[in-house]
């Protein structure tokens, strides 16, 4: 489903990427494994689109997206992939509700439907009551919920996320594994970009990549 | 046109507004005093070139004064025989006008004789002389003035002190409403004769000769032969007059100026604060928006939709307190500007009309700019790679 060829991202002289190549299967569950620069976060790049690389192909269902044009791969991402950031990177004078229908916003879709997804995702999530609150006046573990049901709420076929547990407790972050856990069953293509040992010993995980100076170096 | 607008998008854009609202407040303030300032200004200069020029359209073709020393004096109406004497001359008419300080009221009244037997170039007295017969001691004021004299008790009569320092005693025959083109709302009209004794002249004295021409191309040839039979006339052609009014708009061009230079200043701090790009929030918003599927057209258009609600609310309502200001509270202190003090002693009056030109000039100086400057700095940051912006 998602196949990275030979990618070289450069920045001026430096790599990184250098030469990676990397296959995801659909319904698989991936962690990319490494410390902070070695390059995972901009495989995830490249996987949503954000970036191209400066040499090599990353295909994802038979497109080559790492040739789209920007308008293209925008809307790539709008339905194809869910992020998951590392900081959640909401909104925080909005409300959780704002938030989470941001990614539908372009596609300016009837208001019965928004509030379908909308009350899908954050059922689901167990927020339905904090819809109207306002995402600053979250905590820490009720943000991350918000920022999973924005990535989720467009139905996408691939999760990317990066470093998600960078911020939480150990608590919370147990509780995010678990959802990880429900994203899994639900058969989406997931691909996580951590440093957290928590994530390597899952038994629903189906692989470790690890990833180191620019180059991965074992797939386990 | 309403389908093909993004509730959703309008919605976003309205809550970013919202979300920086002390600093929007501020603009949105600013922005509406800056509209209305201007705005102000072109209406009043507007209003009363056009109404100017009304007033001067009901005006003779050439008036003829008589000058001694300098200083406009009368003439006995004898002249008005002379006068029709001239090639070309269609009328002439001895006129008997003036002004008259009510000082208890601070207030200026014209006061503007008629006779039954003259044919008026003025068409408000001409309707006047047609519609009432005026007794020798009455007079027909207009609503404005009746409205002076009521406030200091006088409803039926008005004791005007003579040019000799005695008293007489007119009655109010009857109070007429002002067609649209006069400008100078108190008016009295009243008999020539009547006239003559409160100013203090002679039954014979006029004040000026009214005199129309037959074709109006030849005005100022007649106006060289009057020049050349009467030596010590002034002679004010209606051309004159409009020359005057450029005159009085280019003596204040320079107010006009430092009008614009501090609006247009004051705007540009507001522009300038707003091209200097999004703060790096801001920025980190547009990187996400962009991660999550937002296309450049769709962040352009949220921000081309915050500009708009902005700038066009506040351009719509500094308009809208421009005409309050200048038609309803007829421009106070502005208005001294632009007029001296004896015309504001007579009530100069400003007509609803909204010059649409002015609209449009205005439209144009602010909202689009406005709306640029919100857009260009977030297009800058939106064409770059989402990555980028968001590290």
């Amino acid at each position: 489903m998602i196949e990275l060829k030979n990618v070289v991202k450069k920045y001026g002289e430096s790599f990184a990427l250098d030469s990676v190549s990397l296959k995801l299967k659909e319904g698989e569950l991936v962690v990319l494994k490494g410390v902070s620069g070695s390059g995972k976060s901009t495989i995830l790049s490249l996987i949503a689109g954000l970036l191209k690389p400066t040499s090599g192909e990353v295909i994802v269902d038979g497109k080559k997206i790492s040739k789209l044009p920007d308008h293209f791969a925008a809307l790539y991402r709008r339905e194809n992939i869910g992020f998951i950031f590392q900081k959640y990177n909401l909104i925080a004078d909005l409300s959780v509700a704002d938030n989470i229908i941001l990614p539908l916003i372009p596609m300016n879709l009837p208001k019965k439907r928004v509030e379908i997804l909308l009350l899908e995702v954050i059922r689901s999530l167990d927020i339905e009551e904090k819809r109207e609150s306002l995402v600053k006046n979250l905590s820490g573990g009720q943000q991350q919920r918000v920022a999973i049901a924005r990535a989720l709420i467009n139905k996408p076929k691939i999760i990317i996320a990066d470093e998600p547990t960078a911020n939480l407790d150990a608590r919370l972050s147990l509780e995010f594994i678990e959802l990880l856990r429900v994203m899994k069953d639900a058969n989406r293509t997931i691909v996580v970009a951590t440093h957290d040992p928590l994530f390597f010993d899952l038994d629903f995980v189906d692989r470790v990549v690890e990833v180191e100076k620019a180059k991965i170096l074992s797939c386990l | 046109m309403i389908s093909s607008i993004n509730f959703y998008l309008l919605g976003y854009a309205l809550k970013a507004i919202y979300r920086e609202r002390a600093k929007n407040i501020f603009i949105f303030i600013v922005f509406i005093l800056l509209v209305a300032l201007l705005a102000s200004t072109l209406f009043l200069s507007s209003a009363m070139k056009r109404e100017y020029m009304q007033v001067i359209n009901t005006y003779p073709d050439i008036v003829l004064l008589h000058q001694r020393a300098m200083q406009n004096s009368t003439y006995d109406a004898t002249v008005v025989d002379e006068v029709l004497t001239i090639p070309g001359v269609s009328n002439a008419v001895g006129r008997v006008h003036g002004k008259y300080y009510f000082a208890k009221a601070d207030r200026v009244f014209t006061i503007l004789g008629i006779d039954a037997f003259e044919n008026y170039a003025n068409p408000l007295l001409q309707k006047l002389g047609e519609k009432y017969n005026l007794k020798e001691d009455s007079m027909l004021i207009s609503s404005s003035a009746a409205e002076i004299l009521k406030r200091n008790y006088y409803r039926e009569y008005f004791n005007f002190i003579k040019e000799d320092g005695s008293r007489k005693k007119v009655m109010i025959e009857a109070v007429f409403q002002l067609p649209k083109d006069i400008t100078n709302a108190n008016i009295i009209v009243m008999s020539n004769d009547l006239a003559r004794e409160i100013f203090g002249y002679t039954p014979s004295e006029i004040t000026d000769v009214a005199i129309m021409v037959k074709n109006k191309e030849e005005t100022a040839l007649i106006a060289r032969k009057l020049q050349e039979q009467f030596i010590n006339a002034k002679i004010i052609l209606k051309e004159d007059l409009l020359r005057r009014y450029e005159t009085i708009y280019n003596f204040r061009s320079g107010f006009f100026l430092s009008v614009f230079i501090i609006t247009f200043f004051t705007f540009f701090i507001i522009l300038y604060d707003k091209l200097s790009g999004p703060n790096s929030a801001q920025k980190r918003e547009i990187g996400v928006l962009k991660a999550i599927g937002w296309r450049v057209e769709d962040i352009l258009k949220a921000k081309l939709y915050e500009g708009l609600a902005l700038s066009l609310s506040a351009y719509l309502l500094g308009v809208v307190v421009a005409v309050i200001y200048v038609f309803f509270l007829k421009a106070p202190y502005l208005k001294n500007i632009f007029l001296n003090n004896y015309t504001l002693l007579s009530d100069y009056r400003l007509e609803l009309h909204l010059d649409m030109a002015t609209l449009v000039l205005l439209f144009f100086v602010s909202v689009p700019l406005y709306v640029a400057a919100t857009i260009i700095p977030s297009w800058r940051v939106a064409t770059l790679d989402a990555d980028e912006v968001m590290r």
